[in-house]
């Protein structure tokens, strides 16, 4: 009974451990209970983490307001901004959630790096628009006192966008638009492509849009570290776990046209640590839905899709992961230094990498050459068969070239229409969704983070309207067909 | 005094025998029972006291906080069934028996004739709370705070125990009913200065007094609801009620002894004040909004004076009810959003216009409106330390001002501006909430009708 007691009592449901063997008697030697009273009675300070029972500096708080599951770019600029909008200080107490703290499969540290506004969606040119004029500025934004500034290497080369015949019209109209918003690309005809780019073919390119100002690729890796240091450094909570579980409680309402409906509401998460069944469970207000490639996963958790299809309860989150290669290889007699990233007519793009003659570059597979995306493993045949020729096409230069690694990535794909969910679920209402951005999340991260905590702080978006990317299109079946995926 | 005393005690064995689905609502309906009970019995204003028995008496100081007690058990009864609803039947009544239990150690505290024994039962009210906070309080800070509240309060009042056996082997008798009568003056010698601090000390932490108000945030906080209700509304009376006791046996030496006190809490009301308006936790406002009414009771306790007296018995009674209300309110709050959080939950008044009305009453008497009994403590207090010094009228007068700014900056941050997006599925308020909170504001609004019946001894 006192046993019982003992395992139920104090604390919800913390799971005791090292209380002492089954025997009674406790494994440590004299030394180590002697330290195991130390750690106690230091822990009674002030100041000092309280575990008393046993060692819970691994475990996330057991409250948080906002719980972001995904600790990659777009996760990190969510909290960010939800630090920077807060209107007093320590107003919101938000927690990271990130897996695998190494982010080896993350979206984010394998991606190419590259930032441009050339879209068809106006809205993905005011997101890149937003997120360049952050980056230019970084340091004024992620300054973290004594630690030093950071460099993200931003290369402003430039994207070129191959149209060919059927494809020039789109392509003009597209250019219109991202002038209206503010970007600047320039349209060539392939006679200037020449002039400007020698080492172009231009066999079977009819029009050509490159970006003159703001595009280019820069280093996500530093990005992340940058944001992870400043937001710690305001107060975000950083957690290593795995979310396993949504604890909800649903609510019948009525709405005004008079069908009943479910709303559901999430009050805790639990979050399960690495290598053990140890779990933790975060009572929470709010969940941010940013788990790249997993979001899908992580929105069945939640009961996101459960029922009848055709209807609001039974439509899911139509995001996967889709594995990408990614192939670096070395060209001595390439392109020189003002090479952009160029897409070819085919969907096979390349850029500049470093100083050395080394480039990267690869293409989106078709629909029936999709890649089982269970491992990361890289598929060289399908540069050899698919990629190749056509680069060597385009640039001659690249008959001779050498492959020297490749890697593979996923992308959080939206089979919908490529393009990002953000905000609210409508019948879900703590969840927020930051996810399906299908290969330019981490352009638009920053944007996307704004746009969140601006959507969970005031209620509807300011900054930039995000309204055509929420949820509810899934349902309604209004797609915001993104045309330009590289 | 018996008809409240076995009725309170033989609660614990009606809430154990209950069957399950009258569990809730036994205690509660019995507890307003001996409520109303203590309504009827004990307020008899042309009688300056009532003798219940050898141990036990009131007077008009005693009965106003002996009726506030016993009010209070049904309505923390009612606040905790909600997030109780997942705990075991046992735990429950558990819980239920620790509310008993303090209500009983409360009512026998409130009317001990000896000060020893007001000690004894002081302390022993501690313990039901302290359970209460560290086992069903919600967050892993509240063993921390469990331990905050322990020891500061056990700090203050060992030396008032060594004080009071002094005091008790001197005097030869501790009985309340005697003090008036003692021409023993306390000469100003070092010991006796010793003594009289150990005698404020306890008292002065439980009121809590702003240097040592630190355990009172973490622990109203951290514990559940009615552990945060009757904390707010009834133990840090305690310390009011037992100092006005023992003043009675400092003289003079509270002439000159009380002025860090007073200084202390003069400054300490408008800090807390100002701390309260950058406050983002709810229950964190309410906390602070308690030490610093809390302060204007010291001041006037210590001061001494007829009015001041009076003003501390009004405002300790009208805060009491003001401050368990402002707590149920934000609970009602908690139990919706799972987050205390006042950014977190805006816009109320559109999804919960009845729920408003009960926030914008407790805001008005909060911020101390005319005609409420919270005006009539604050402005017996403002008057009579106006009259011991002129100065203290621009330190008690922007306290006022700095009390109403943070109400309202509470109230239009939780009940004006857009609803966020996650409020549109919160459950509408429960009959229970409505009724809780017209018990708490009920009292407040027809005490203002006859104010005279809490102004204590000294009317």
């Amino acid at each position: 009974m006192f046993r019982r007691v003992l395992r139920t009592g104090l604390g919800q449901s913390l799971l005791i451990r090292g209380l002492g063997t089954r025997s009674g008697n406790s494994s440590l030697g004299w030394d180590g209970n002697v330290s195991e009273i130390k750690k106690k009675i230091r822990s009674l300070m002030p100041g000092e983490p309280h575990n008393f029972l046993y060692d819970t500096k691994h475990l996330p708080p057991e409250h948080s307001d906002v719980v972001i599951v995904g600790g990659g770019v777009v996760g990190l600029s969510v909290a960010y901004w939800l630090k920077k909008l807060e209107k007093r200080r320590d107003a919101i107490r938000v927690l990271v959630v990130e897996r695998d703290q190494t982010y080896s499969r993350a979206s984010t540290g394998l991606s190419v790096g590259g930032i441009r506004q050339q879209f068809s969606v106006p809205q993905n040119v005011q997101l890149s628009l937003f997120s360049i004029d952050f980056l230019r500025n970084i340091n004024e934004h992620l300054a973290v006192v004594d630690a030093p500034p950071l460099d993200l290497q931003f290369n402003p080369s430039g994207y070129l966008l191959l149209a060919s015949e059927e494809g020039a019209a789109i392509l003009e109209s597209n250019v219109k638009m991202q002038r209206q918003e503010g970007a600047k690309i320039c349209l060539m005809s392939p006679e200037q492509l020449q002039k400007k780019f020698p080492w172009i073919n231009t066999e079977g390119v009819a029009l050509a849009s490159y970006g003159l100002e703001n595009e280019g690729w820069f280093d996500p890796w530093s990005l992340l570290q940058g944001l992870r240091r400043k937001v710690q450094s305001m107060g975000v909570f950083l957690c290593q776990g795995e979310v396993t579980r949504f604890v909800t409680s649903s609510n019948r309402m009525r709405t005004s046209s008079g069908e009943e409906v479910n709303l559901r509401r999430i009050y805790e998460v639990h979050v399960k640590m690495d290598n053990s069944l140890e779990y933790q469970p975060v009572e929470c207000a709010i969940v941010i839905n940013a788990a790249g490639a997993w979001s899908g996963q992580v929105a069945e958790l939640a009961g996101i899709g459960k029922g009848p299809p055709g209807t609001l309860q039974g439509t899911k989150l139509p995001v996967e992961p889709r594995k990408r290669y990614v192939y670096m290889w070395h060209c001595p007699q390439g392109p020189g230094l003002e090479t952009p990233l160029v897409t070819d007519t085919n969907g096979v793009y390349f850029r500049r990498e470093g100083l050395g003659n080394n480039y990267v570059g690869g293409r989106s597979p078709t629909e029936e050459e999709e890649p089982d995306p269970a491992d990361l493993e890289v598929d060289h045949d399908f540069f050899q068969n698919k990629v190749w020729p056509h680069l060597a096409q385009r640039v001659p230069a690249f008959e001779g070239l050498k492959v020297r690694s490749a890697w593979a990535g996923y992308y959080d794909y939206n089979t919908f229409d490529q393009n990002g969910v953000v905000g609210p679920h409508p019948l879900l209402v703590n969840m927020y969704f930051a996810t399906g951005f299908s290969g330019h999340g981490l352009q638009h991260a920053l944007g996307v983070g704004r746009a969140v905590a601006e959507m969970l702080l005031n209620g509807h978006f300011q900054t930039i309207d995000l309204s055509p990317f929420l949820f509810s299109r899934f349902y309604l079946e209004e797609k915001v067909l993104e045309q330009n995926i590289i | 005094m018996l008809k409240i005393i076995i009725p309170s005690i033989m609660l614990i064995p009606m809430t154990w025998l209950s069957k399950n689905t009258m569990m809730w609502i036994n205690p509660t309906i019995h507890s307003l029972m001996i409520a109303l009970m203590s309504l009827s019995y004990l307020n008899k204003l042309d009688i300056t006291n009532q003798n219940h028995s050898l141990k036990f008496a009131s007077d008009p100081l005693t009965s106003p906080l002996l009726i506030l007690t016993t009010w209070l058990l049904p309505l923390m009864i009612m606040a905790s069934q909600h997030h109780l609803s997942k705990e075991t039947e046992i735990r429950k009544k558990t819980y239920i028996s620790l509310l008993i239990l303090l209500q009983i150690s409360l009512i026998m505290t409130f009317t001990a004739t000896e000060m020893i024994m007001f000690y004894i039962l002081f302390e022993a009210t501690l313990i039901p709370t302290l359970i209460i906070i560290t086992r069903w309080g919600n967050q892993t800070e509240r063993m921390k705070a469990g331990l905050y509240f322990l020891f500061y309060t056990l700090a203050g009042s060992l030396p008032l125990l060594i004080a009071l056996i002094y005091l008790q082997n001197s005097l030869g008798s501790m009985n309340f009913l005697l003090f008036p009568y003692n021409k023993h003056m306390l000469n100003s010698t070092w010991s006796n200065s010793l003594l009289w601090i150990a005698c404020a000390m306890a008292f002065m932490i439980k009121l809590p007094m702003y240097g040592l108000h630190l355990w009172l945030p973490k622990a109203h906080v951290e514990a559940p609801i009615a552990g945060s209700m009757v904390l707010a509304a009834i133990l840090l009376k305690l310390g009011g009620y037992g100092m006005m006791r023992i003043s009675q046996l400092l003289e003079p030496m509270t002439n000159y002894m009380a002025y860090p006190f007073i200084l202390l809490s003069l400054w300490g009301m408008i800090m807390t004040s100002s701390i309260c308006l950058r406050q983002t936790d709810l229950k964190s406002l309410i906390a602070y909004s308690s030490v610093s009414h809390m302060a204007l009771v010291i001041v006037a306790i210590l001061i001494q004076t007829p009015w001041s007296f009076m003003g501390a018995t009004a405002l300790m009674i009208a805060h009491g009810l003001t401050s368990s209300l402002l707590f149920c309110l934000a609970n009602s709050n908690y139990e919706r959003t799972h987050s205390r959080t006042m950014l977190l939950a805006r816009g109320l008044q559109m999804t919960l216009p009845l729920m408003s009305t009960w926030w914008i009453l407790s805001s008005l008497t909060n911020l101390a409106l005319p005609p409420t009994i919270n005006l009539v403590g604050e402005l017996f207090i403002i008057l009579s330390t106006f009259s011991w010094s002129n100065f203290t009228i621009i330190l008690t007068g922007l306290n006022m001002l700095i009390t109403a700014l943070y109400t309202l900056f509470m109230l239009i941050t939780t009940q004006r501006g857009k609803p966020p997006y996650h409020i549109s599925n919160i459950t509408p308020t429960f009959t229970r909430e409505n009724s809780l909170m017209a018990l708490h504001i009920i009292p407040l609004l027809l005490l203002t009708l006859n104010p005279k019946i809490i102004l204590g001894n000294l009317y």
